[in-house]
């Protein structure tokens, strides 16, 4: 593949993104709305308020390093700081991390994908589409991905907003009372838990160093960022008020239900109409996350061309995830867990790094 | 046969007479029937000379009036040659083998006994077309020039929308055997250095004994031979080569082509339609947005209806859903087959169509489209809406004027009916995700396949839709031209 | 080049796969029975776990252009199982196609099941069952829902999902049944928030003897008098649900009332008859048209609770037989309206009371709008606002503004004519 530009490999930032918003975004319309609700009741839109809020400084000191260190993305910088072993063992760990959301995640999809759509397909192979087509996209690198995503994002957006604005007419505002769902302190404990929801942006510093320059990578979070957040606060607004509190808390998938419940017009049926976009969205989440774990991998185990871990890698996630025997209940409850876990180690790690970079005396250079 | 080729390296005898054997020799000549020998002697100078052209592909007015009337008449002694005939003269060789060269490409060679070297003369004139209304991209408004397999008239009729000393055209002679020029074009102060390198050094790499047209030059030089979308553009239309030559492209031109490559080509250029500039600006988007939608409906509309007859019936309206079901009734084939049938008939009624004698065209054309079709329903083979469906796909798939494109989406189509017939829409989701993924990493001589909506460069911001002409400012960005500001900002 | 070789009769097989097999979900659209209506009903066998499942399927026929068939418009199957779910295959017993409920208009329960305690567990399958959407509308039958689809044979309608939809959707928009949005999802919704009552439509087709009384709508559906060649199954009124069981119903005037206290129930335009103030023998036809949205004020902290409740109702007089001159006389529309304001309120009234003391609940979606006045859901169901409602001092108050008087609004002056 000659080419003549120097933007060669490089995100720009439309592509990074594109990318934000449909990795993070999607998660909107998976079985995360199920949990917020049953933590926050109704007022699980202030829960995401909350968390953007807490997930504020994490964000901000990890871009402050991103600045610091041009060129470099985060592996580079937690081995810069932290040394070869604790760095490698902080890189390993954060690479079980990605593994176990790759697998989790997978799995949960493909069971959405089966009880909303194809109900006696055998689940295996609709894992195998999923990760092949994941494991093509990985196979190409990251700007690709980012390409893609910044092509389609037109019309997911599109899509969404069609959904929301329908939701929104056809809902009862009213139910979104009591405002204050379970209670004060409920709520913040709950962002507390929850605030792993945003750990992707800590793992988008990864590929910081493919990113044009540290300010495009700067601004692509922020804007990331706060769209992420509204467009979280709006669908958790909207299925409120479409299914009610009591309602919406037994919904496993919220985004599917909805889609199922609206009608446009004539249209009694809309739900296929929306499924090939999530579906796109979900493809290129994925796909972004198998080459994070191979990035990850070949970073531990100093392999250049870790783009042929993929494949590897994306067997071995369908393999572990169709261990489980029913995915929905095992493979929510591990993720709560798991996500629970992980909440300290997203809010810390920028602020640990953060620190070491000041103590080095880095910022003053 | 190797005496032959050794000969050919020598230079030409002094004397006359032997000369003339050698070439006699050459050219079979008693046998080859075209090539004329003519003795005469040049007045004043008092020597003999000959002259050597090939009858069928010169201007023999020009040989008799201007070569050879001026020598004869001639009564000054020791003039040059050259301030004798007013012919132009091309070169002097002494080498067989360029002299060959010349005469086979219409030259006429003088040889003067006594001097060992021959006098070459232009007087090309090959029999081809003449310029006419382009046959395969059609517009309502806009120039109806097209290309003909004439190399020179090609040129002239760039030259005549460009008018500038930096238009280029340079040649390189590609093939060995047959000797087949390339003529590579480009604005000097425009074009990338890089770039053009690339291009050169394809083309010299090319080691084969006969490429007769651009369009077996294409399998040569493009990146991928076997990815399925194209990757150079080939026009026959003179404005819009000039388009893309003023944009700092690169064009190819060859005799016996009557089109144009140019390279390197993006989605959007075989997208674009010249006619979406020549039109007012909403008329041009209505057009760009409907080629759009055309696209859409020819790829997915088949693999749809089977998706949705088949796994997702929930999603056709209610009476709509019955009434399909009532004609499926008496339907012998599942819905994949009758897709399948009405599809490969219509590629067929298609193909054929192309080839039809020009009387028989549009009875065919009747006795395909109505009968084929209503028989097809009446005899309960297929349901009328495939019927429709496969209509409409295929009319939808000539709204996409590029015909390399258009058989892209064709094939692509197939491809979408059978992940359908697999899958339903995860499956057609799936196939299209990877498309996209292999469609962001494909490159045209080192510009990415969608540039410019990915990766992002300064560029016109035509890409899909068109802005006021004097809002596209800029030339795109990808090519790296040496200037980069098309127009200024009009105050 | 060999490996391409056997690579082409690879692809072809792997090609062909699909088009011969049959890939899982994959059901071709002519190889379903579409269900349009589901009955249920209690069991007479006995046996607690069973219900009467009906299924009333479509022919698809009909709907074609040339529809020459002697088929008829609809085919009906009832059996006892356990489910809706698992009847899907015990029908297959006897009818020959796929059974889908993509098409499913309505579901039918008659009133004898929806007064069982055990009702809501049948109607929680629904959630479990993909197929079935959440808006399928509800309605509660008085006899059997076999005997119901039996005499259901509507004259203008052979497709019979058509006769659902028209019919719901029209006669909610005169507000004689609750809104055709009365459906499971709302079931549900108000089943689990369990402090208000679900309304659902109320339809028979038996006769029954009704006592005329001067007001035009105050029946239930098969009292009115159709004679004539028509079909015998009328839709008024509603069925009341507490807790996820009927406890009671509304005459047609009395779910009209309902519609106009509760904002989330549309309504159209509804006709309507109220007494003319000059003459007690002929009554007054009037267009209702809600453009506001009702006024209620809460205040509940007080140790006696009270709502006000106010609503401005547009009124365009389409006849007055007593043929009183109003549209030049304002004193005399001035009295009209009081006299209709008084009557709104009156009949609310009587409704609030009813719903106080009868059932004990509100079907108003007032406890929606109470849920303002609490910051947690915890204040709120300690609230309990199923029980407090009975005690709630409720004040209504009727504001008609008198649009239009028809297409002519003057009327010739009788006397003067007859003279």
């Amino acid at each position: 593949m000659n080419s003549m530009d120097s933007t060669k490999g490089k995100i720009g930032l439309k592509e990074l993104l594109a990318l934000i918003l449909l990795d993070v975004g999607t998660k909107v319309a998976d079985d995360t709305p199920h949990t917020f609700y049953e933590d926050f009741g109704n007022a699980a839109w202030i829960g995401i308020l909350l968390i953007g809020l807490i997930t504020l400084i994490p964000i901000l000191l990890l871009t402050k390093l991103i600045k610091l260190y041009k060129d470099k993305n985060l592996i580079d910088i937690i081995l810069h700081l932290f040394g070869k072993y604790i760095g490698f063992v902080l890189l390993f760990i954060l690479w079980i991390m990605q593994v176990f959301a790759n697998i989790s995640n997978s799995a949960i999809y493909t069971d959405i994908i089966g009880t909303m759509y194809f109900n006696r397909t055998p689940v295996v192979v609709i894992y195998v589409v999923l990760v092949a087509v994941a494991a093509y996209g990985a196979k190409k690198g990251v700007e690709y991905i980012g390409s893609s995503a910044w092509v389609i994002l037109f019309w997911v957006i599109l899509s969404l907003l069609i959904i929301l604005v329908v939701t929104f007419v056809q809902g009862e505002f009213t139910y979104i009372f009591p405002i204050l769902g379970t209670g004060g302190w409920e709520i913040v404990k709950g962002s507390y838990n929850h605030s792993s929801l945003l750990t992707d942006f800590l793992y988008f510093g990864f590929i910081a160093s493919n990113v044009k320059n540290s300010t495009v990578f700067n601004k692509g979070i922020w804007i990331g960022f706060s769209i992420v957040i509204l467009s979280f606060v709006l669908a958790l607004i909207g299925y409120v008020m479409l299914f009610d509190y009591y309602g919406v808390r037994m919904f496993d998938y919220p985004y599917h239900e909805t889609i199922r419940y609206i009608e446009i017009g004539f249209l009694t049926n809309v739900e296929l109409l929306f499924f090939p976009f999530w579906l796109v969205s979900s493809f290129i989440r994925f796909s972004f996350y198998l080459y994070l774990s191979a990035l990850l991998f070949g970073a531990l185990f100093k392999i250049k061309h870790f783009e042929y871990v993929v494949p590897a890698l994306a067997a071995l996630t369908m393999l572990v995830g169709l261990m489980p025997e029913s995915a929905v209940f095992s493979m929510n409850k591990l993720k709560i867990i798991f996500l629970n876990v992980i909440a300290p180690v997203f809010l810390l790690l920028p602020i640990l790094l953060w620190i070491t970079a000041k103590l080095k005396g880095d910022f003053k250079k | 046969m190797e005496e032959i080729t050794a000969l050919k390296k020598k230079t030409i005898d002094s004397n006359l007479e032997d000369t003339i054997e050698i070439f006699k020799q050459f050219y079979s000549v008693p046998l080859n029937k075209d090539i004329i020998i003519r003795n005469f002697s040049i007045g004043g100078l008092d020597k003999k000379a000959t002259v050597i052209y090939i009858n069928s592909i010169t201007d023999s007015e020009k040989i008799e009036e201007h070569i050879i009337r001026p020598l004869l008449m001639n009564s000054v002694s020791e003039k040059k040659l050259e301030n004798i005939s007013p012919a132009q003269l091309i070169n002097t060789y002494e080498i067989y083998e360029d002299i060959l060269q010349d005469i086979n490409n219409g030259n006429t060679a003088l040889f003067i006994d006594g001097e060992p070297k021959a006098y070459v003369f232009s007087s090309t004139k090959f029999q081809g077309r003449s310029v006419e209304k382009p046959l395969n991209e059609v517009v309502v408004k806009g120039p109806k020039e097209a290309f003909n397999e004439n190399v020179i008239d090609n040129i002239s009729l760039l030259r005549k929308k460009i008018r500038s000393e930096n238009l280029i055209f340079e040649s390189y002679t590609i093939s060995k055997s047959s000797k087949n020029v390339l003529y590579i074009v480009y604005m000097k102060d425009l074009v990338n250095e890089e770039l053009l390198k690339n291009v050169k050094s394809k083309i010299t790499s090319i080691d084969v004994n006969a490429i007769q047209n651009l369009s077996l030059l294409e399998e040569y030089i493009e990146d991928k031979n076997t990815s399925i979308f194209p990757t150079i553009l080939s026009t026959e239309r003179p404005d819009r080569a000039t388009s893309y030559l003023e944009d700092g492209y690169i064009a190819l031109l060859m005799d016996n082509s009557p089109d144009a490559l140019i390279l390197p080509a993006t989605f959007w250029s075989f997208f674009h339609n010249s006619e979406d500039h020549y039109l007012r600006f909403l008329f041009g988007n209505f057009i760009r947005l409907l080629r759009f939608m055309a696209l859409m409906i020819t790829l997915f509309i088949s693999a749809i209806y089977i998706s949705v007859t088949n796994y997702h019936v929930e999603m056709i309206p209610t009476d709509l859903l019955l009434a399909m079901s009532a004609s499926r009734e008496v339907v012998p084939f599942p819905s994949i087959i009758e897709i399948l049938l009405m599809e490969i008939a219509f590629e067929l009624i298609r193909e054929g169509g192309l080839r039809v004698p020009n009387p028989i065209g549009p009875t065919i054309g009747i006795v395909g489209a109505l009968i084929l079709g209503q028989a097809a329903v009446e005899a309960n083979i297929v349901s009328p809406l495939v019927v429709i469906i496969v209509a409409l796909s295929g009319l939808c798939s000539f709204a996409i004027g590029d015909i390399k494109l258009n058989f892209s989406v064709r094939l692509a189509r197939f491809i979408f009916i059978f992940a359908a017939a697999f899958f339903g829409f995860y499956g057609m989701t799936a196939l299209f995700t990877i498309g996209l993924f292999y469609i962001v990493s494909l490159y045209s001589f080192g510009v990415p396949y969608l540039a410019p909506m990915t990766p992002k460069y300064i560029s016109s911001k035509d890409t899909f839709f068109r802005k006021i002409l004097k809002n596209e400012q800029y030339r795109p960005g990808y090519l790296k031209p040496k200037d980069i500001v098309k127009k200024k900002e009009i105050q | 080049m060999r490996k391409f070789q056997h690579l082409s009769p690879i692809l072809f097989f792997i090609f062909i796969i699909p088009l011969l097999s049959g890939c899982w979900d994959q059901t071709s659209i002519e190889e379903r029975a579409y269900v349009v209506a589901i009955g249920l009903d209690k069991s007479k066998s006995g046996n607690e776990n069973q219900i009467q499942v009906t299924y009333l399927l479509g022919n698809p026929e009909f709907s074609k252009k040339e529809a020459m068939t002697n088929e008829p418009p609809m085919e009906m199957i009832t059996f006892d199982t356990n489910d809706v779910t698992v009847g899907k295959n015990k029908a297959n017993t006897v009818i020959a196609k796929e059974i889908s409920f993509n098409l499913l208009s309505v579901i039918l329960v008659s009133e004898e099941f929806a007064k069982d305690k055990n009702f809501i567990r049948w109607m929680y399958d629904t959630t479990k069952e993909r197929e079935i959407k959440r808006k399928t509308p509800v309605i509660v039958t008085k006899e059997e829902t076999t005997k119901f689809f039996k005499q259901n044979r509507p004259k203008l309608e052979s497709r019979i999902h058509k006769y659902y939809d028209y019919i719901l959707k029209y006669g909610s928009e005169a507000g004689m049944i609750p809104n055709s949005e009365s459906n499971i999802g709302k079931y549900y919704r108000t089943t689990q928030a369990d402090a208000s009552l679900y309304l659902a439509i109320y339809g028979t087709s038996e006769k029954s003897d009704y006592s005329r009384s001067n007001e035009e709508d105050s029946f239930m559906a098969g009292e009115m008098k159709v004679g004539e060649e028509t079909n015998k199954v009328q839709f008024m009124g509603s069925a009341v649900f507490k807790e996820g069981k009927m406890i009671g119903k509304l005459t047609g005037e009395e779910t009209r009332a309902t519609v106009l206290l509760n904002d989330t129930l549309e309504m159209g335009a509804i006709l309507a008859t109220y007494k003319d103030p000059f003459d007690e023998r002929y009554r007054i036809t009037a267009k209702l048209l809600k453009k506001e949205k009702t006024d209620v004020k809460m205040d509940l902290k007080n140790p006696l609770p009270k709502i006000n409740v106010s609503i401005p109702i547009y009124l365009d007089i389409l006849t007055q037989h007593s043929m009183v001159d109003y549209a030049n006389d304002s004193q005399k529309r001035e009295r009209l309206k009081q006299s209709i304001e008084e009557e709104i309120s009156d009949t609310l009234d009587a409704l609030i009371k009813k719903t106080q003391e009868e059932f004990k609940g509100e079907p108003f979606g007032w406890a929606t709008l109470a849920r303002k006045q609490f910051l947690t859901i915890k204040e709120f169901e300690n609230y309990d606002w199923m029980k407090t409602y009975p005690e709630i001092d409720v004040n209504i108050e009727v504001k008609v503004n008198i649009g239009n008087f028809g297409n002519q609004s003057d009327v010739p002056n009788l006397e003067e004519m007859r003279d």
